[in-house]
C-alpha cells in the first residue's frame, strides 16, 4: 500500500528544482544559531520576513517578546529588540524559513506583571513538613524571585519553596490544607495519585471552582495508600507548574521494613525550563503555546537547581524518590554506572524488585529506586537519550548532566550491600493484585484512540508535518522542532482522546462505571495522526495496573496513576474503580491537557455490600 | 555530502519504506538464494518495568517477532543447519546476533540500534560468532523512514 505521506514526500522531493538539490545545504551561517540563537535570529529576520505568510500576532504587535510585564530589571542585558524569534533551536537544526518572523497568536505572559521583583522573597529549597493525622497545613502559592544559572526571574512557589514543602504523613492520615492563592492567576491544588474525597481533587470546572487570585480554599486530604505522590495546580499547568508550583507527599506505611534498609534517602524532582540566554520564554496568556509537543525546557533542573550534588561514602546505598514534574519531557536517568534497583512506582511497590540500567520516567510518574555507590569517586547523574534531528533524518545521542554523587573512600557506616544485592519479592503487593487477575483477560470495557487535529497552523508547519510523518519515534525525548512547536497554540491544536465505540471525544465522552467495578481500558496511540507523540495518561483518584503493552502481558506489576503510551503502542489498563466521584483521565503533558486531551470518568456510588 | 547524494538517498528511503504499517513493522524481502521465503517482523518492546524499554543511553530495546514461511531446508543452501537473525548497522559494520529463526513465529532479541537492517542468514550453528552463510530475508527498521530535509524546499525558503 502506498501511504499518502509517502506519496507526498516523494512528490515533494521530486518537486525540488535541480539547482536547489545540488547546491550545498546552508550550514553554519549566522542564521542557524546554536542553543542561544538570539543574535542569529536577528540576522535572519530581515530577509526571512519576505517569505512570511502574514500571520498576525498580538504578541508582536502589542508586546515585546519578553514583556508580559516582567520587570525590566529581571531581564537586564537581553537585547529584546532583536528577538523576533526567541526560541532556542537545537544545534544544527535550522528554522524553516517560512516560519521566521512569526510569533504565536497569543499575548505574552510571564509571572509578576507590574511587580517590583526586589520586593519578592527569594525562593527557598523544599523543606520537610511532617504532619500527623488531623494536622493542618497552610499552603500559599506565591510569587518569588528565583536565580537560575546566575539570572534572576520572577516565578512561583508554594510557601516560598520550590519544590514546595515535602509533606510526610503516615498512611491513613487525613490532613487539612488551607490553600491561599497569592499568585496572579486563578489556581487550585490537585493531589496527584491520592485516592481522596472527590470534592478535594482540585479540578476547577469538575470538582470545585477556580480559586481566584487572593482567595482561599480548604482541602481535606486523606492518604489511604503508602507511596510517593505530588501536588500541583490543575489550572494552566503549562504556566503554573513550569514556573515552580509542585511539591511531593510521602506516605509512610506502618511496617518498618516496607522498604529495605539504606544509608540515606533523597528526593529528586526532575524538571526543565525554557530559557533563551537570560530570558524566560514567555507563555501564551489566552491559551497555551507549544501545543504540538509541549514546552520542552533547555535547562534541566533537579529540585529546582541546574546541578544536584550529594556526598556519600563508599558502599552507601541511597534510596531516591524520583518525580518528573516537567511539562513534556520524558527522562532516561542513570547514575554514572552505579547499579540501580527499582523498588516502587506511583501508588505501590513492584511485585518484585528488579535491576535496571536506567530509569525512564514520563511526566507525572514517580519511581523509587535504590542505587549503590560501591567505589570512591564521582558518579555523574545524567539524562541520556537519542534525539531525532528531523532536518537530517538522523539520531543523535544527547547526554545532559543533572548532577553528581561524590563518593568518599571512607566505607559506609553500615554496609547494606547484602540487602541491596537481594531482589525482594513483595508478596503483599502480589496478593493484593491477585484479586484482580480474573479481570486481566476480559474484553476491554472502553477502547480509546489518542490522536490530534489541527487548524490554522502556519503553512510551513503543516507542510513539514505532512512529509515528516513517515516515521515517528515511540518517544520523542527532546523537541526537535521548537519553531513549529512554539508557534502552535491550544487554539490551533486539539489533542484528542476518542472513544472508539461512540466516536465521542474528550469531555463529550459520557462515561459511567460503578464503584467497586474493575474497568479494563485499552488505549491506542495512533501513529498515523498529523503529529503523533507519546502521552503520559493520568487517571485521578483511582489506582490502575498496566497489565499489557502491545499484547504482551506485564510480568512485574505495580499500582500506577500515570502510564506512558508510546507512539504506535496499545496499552491495557486495569482500573480499580474504588473511589466514587467524577475523575479526570488526561494526558499529563501540560500543553496537551490545555489543548483538550482530557475526559472524565463518573464512578457512581454503590451501596456498601453491592458491587462485584 | 552533495545535495545529489541526499536527494538520491531520500528517494531511496521514501520508495523503500512506503509499504509498512506502523512504527514497529518490518517487511522482509527475500533474495535469489531463497525465492520462496517470505516474512514479516514486528518490533515489540523488551520486558521493562517502565513505559518504554530503552538502553541506558536511550536507544529503544526491542524483541523482534519474526513470522516467516517458505524457508527452505538450510542444508539445501550449503553446509548449513539453521537460520539466524541479526540486527546490522546500516553501514554493515556491526552485526548483532538476535537468535534462531524457523518457519512460523520466532521471537529473537534484543535489537537495540537506532537504525538497523534486520538480516536473516543461513548458518551452521544457532549461535555463530559471525555471519557466514547467504542472506535469505532482510528488511530495515522503521526508523529508516526518517528522511533528510537538507535539500527540501521547506528549508530553502522556496515557495512551496
Ligand atoms: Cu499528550
Amino acid at each position: 500500500m502506498f501511504r499518502l505521506p509517502c506519496a507526498a514526500a516523494l512528490l515533494a522531493v521530486l518537486a525540488v528544482p535541480a539547482s536547489a538539490q545540488n547546491s550545498a545545504p546552508a550550514k553554519k551561517s549566522p542564521a542557524m544559531p546554536g542553543m542561544s540563537g538570539m543574535r542569529g535570529m536577528r540576522g535572519m529576520r530581515d530577509s526571512s520576513r519576505v517569505g512570511t505568510r502574514g500571520t498576525t500576532s498580538k504578541r508582536k504587535k502589542t508586546t515585546s517578546p519578553v514583556a508580559g510585564g516582567a520587570p525590566m530589571a529581571m531581564t537586564a542585558g537581553a537585547d529584546m529588540e532583536g528577538m523576533a524569534m526567541p526560541v532556542p533551536m537545537p544545534k544544527g537544526m535550522p528554522m524553516i524559513p517560512g516560519l521566521v518572523g512569526l510569533t504565536p497568536a497569543v499575548t505574552s505572559f510571564l509571572p509578576g506583571v507590574g511587580v517590583d521583583s526586589r520586593s519578592l522573597p527569594v525562593a527557598m529549597a523544599s523543606r520537610l513538613t511532617r504532619l500527623r493525622n488531623g494536622d493542618t497545613l497552610d499552603l500559599t502559592a506565591m510569587l518569588v524571585r528565583r536565580t537560575i544559572k546566575g539570572h534572576s526571574y520572577v516565578m512561583y512557589a508554594f510557601n516560598g519553596q520550590s519544590p514546595g514543602p515535602l509533606i510526610r504523613v503516615p498512611q491513613n492520615a487525613s490532613i487539612t490544607v488551607r490553600f491561599h492563592n497569592r499568585i496572579d492567576l486563578p489556581s487550585a491544588v490537585h493531589w496527584h495519585g491520592v485516592r481522596l474525597d472527590n470534592r478535594f481533587d482540585g479540578v476547577p470546572g469538575l470538582t470545585q471552582a477556580e480559586v481566584a487570585s487572593g482567595k482561599d480554599f480548604t482541602y481535606t486530604v486523606h492518604f489511604p495508600d503508602a507511596g510517593f505522590y505530588w501536588y500541583h495546580p490543575h489550572v494552566r499547568e503549562d504556566i503554573q507548574q513550569a514556573m515552580g508550583l509542585f511539591g511531593n507527599m510521602r506516605v509512610d506505611a506502618p511496617e518498618p521494613e516496607y522498604y529495605s534498609p539504606v544509608n540515606r534517602e533523597q528526593t529528586l524532582v526532575l524538571n526543565d525550563i525554557l530559557i533563551n540566554g537570560d530570558t524566560l520564554i514567555p507563555f501564551g496568556k489566552e491559551s497555551a503555546d507549544y501545543a504540538l509537543m509541549g514546552r520542552v525546557g533547555n535547562v534541566l533542573l533537579v529540585n529546582g537547581e541546574p546541578r544536584y550534588s550529594l556526598r556519600a561514602q563508599k558502599g552507601d546505598v541511597v534510596r531516591f524518590f524520583i518525580t518528573n514534574v516537567a511539562s513534556s519531557r520524558t527522562f532516561n536517568l542513570s547514575f554514572g554506572g552505579a547499579p540501580i534497583k527499582i523498588v516502587a512506582s506511583d501508588v505501590s511497590r513492584f511485585e518484585r524488585e528488579e535491576r535496571v540500567a536506567s530509569v525512564v520516567i514520563a511526566p507525572a510518574e514517580r519511581y523509587i529506586v535504590e542505587v549503590r555507590f560501591d567505589r570512591p569517586g564521582r558518579f555523574t547523574i545524567v539524562n541520556a537519550v537519542q534525539s531525532i534531528n528531523h532536518y537530517l533524518g538522523e539520531f543523535t545521542s544527547e547526554v545532559d548532566t543533572l548532577g553528581s554523587v561524590a563518593v568518599a573512600a571512607v566505607p559506609a557506616a553500615h554496609d547494606f550491600g547484602a540487602q541491596f544485592a537481594a531482589l525482594r519479592a513483595n508478596d503483599a503487593v502480589s496478593r493484593d493484585i491477585a484479586r484482580y487477575r480474573k479481570y486481566f483477560d476480559k474484553a476491554p470495557d472502553k477502547t480509546l484512540t489518542l490522536t490530534v487535529a489541527a487548524n490554522t497552523l502556519p503553512l510551513a508547519t503543516v507542510q513539514f508535518m505532512n512529509v515528516d510523518t513517515a516515521y515517528f519515534a515511540p518517544v520523542e525525548w527532546v523537541d526537535g522542532m521548537p519553531d513549529m512547536n512554539w508557534l502552535s497554540t491550544a487554539r490551533q491544536v486539539r489533542w484528542i482522546l476518542r472513544d472508539d465505540a461512540t466516536g465521542q471525544e474528550n469531555m463529550n465522552i459520557d462515561w459511567h462505571v460503578a464503584q467497586r467495578s474493575v474497568v479494563k481500558i485499552r488505549i491506542f496511540n495512533d501513529p498515523k495522526s498529523f503529529h503523533p507523540m507519546q502521552h503520559p495518561i493520568h487517571l485521578h483518584g483511582q489506582r490502575m495496573l498496566v497489565i499489557a503493552r502491545d499484547g504482551v502481558a506485564t510480568k512485574n506489576l505495580v499500582w500506577k496513576d500515570t502510564a506512558l503510551i508510546p507512539v504506535g503502542s496499545t496499552v491495557d489498563l486495569l482500573v480499580d474503580a474504588s473511589n466514587p466521584g467524577v475523575w479526570m483521565l488526561h494526558c499529563h503533558i501540560a500543553e496537551h491537557l490545555e489543548a483538550g486531551m482530557m475526559t472524565a470518568i463518573h464512578v457512581d456510588s454503590v451501596a456498601a455490600g453491592a458491587g462485584r | 555530502m552533495t545535495g545529489a547524494f541526499w536527494f538520491g538517498r531520500t528517494l531511496l528511503l521514501v520508495s523503500l519504506f512506503c509499504g509498512t504499517d506502523g512504527p514497529f513493522d518490518i517487511e522482509l524481502f527475500n533474495t535469489p538464494a531463497s525465492p520462496t521465503a517470505q516474512g514479516h517482523a514486528r518490533l515489540v518492546f523488551a520486558e521493562s518495568p517502565f513505559g518504554v524499554a530503552v538502553t541506558a543511553d536511550g536507544r529503544a530495546s526491542y524483541d523482534v517477532r519474526i513470522d516467516a514461511s517458505g524457508l527452505p531446508d538450510p542444508a539445501t543452501l550449503g553446509a548449513f543447519s539453521t537460520y539466524v537473525a541479526w540486527a546490522v548497522t546500516t553501514d554493515l559494520t556491526e552485526w548483532h546476533r538476535l537468535g534462531r529463526v524457523t518457519n512460523g513465529t520466532s521471537v529473537v532479541g534484543h535489537a537495540e540500534l537506532n537504525k538497523f537492517l534486520l538480516v536473516i542468514t543461513a548458518e551452521s550453528s544457532p549461535e555463530p560468532r559471525a555471519h557466514s552463510g547467504p542472506t535469505i530475508l532482510h528488511g530495515t527498521s522503521p526508523s529508516g523512514w526518517l528522511q533528510s530535509f537538507l535539500s527540501h524546499p521547506l528549508f530553502r525558503g522556496l515557495p512551496p
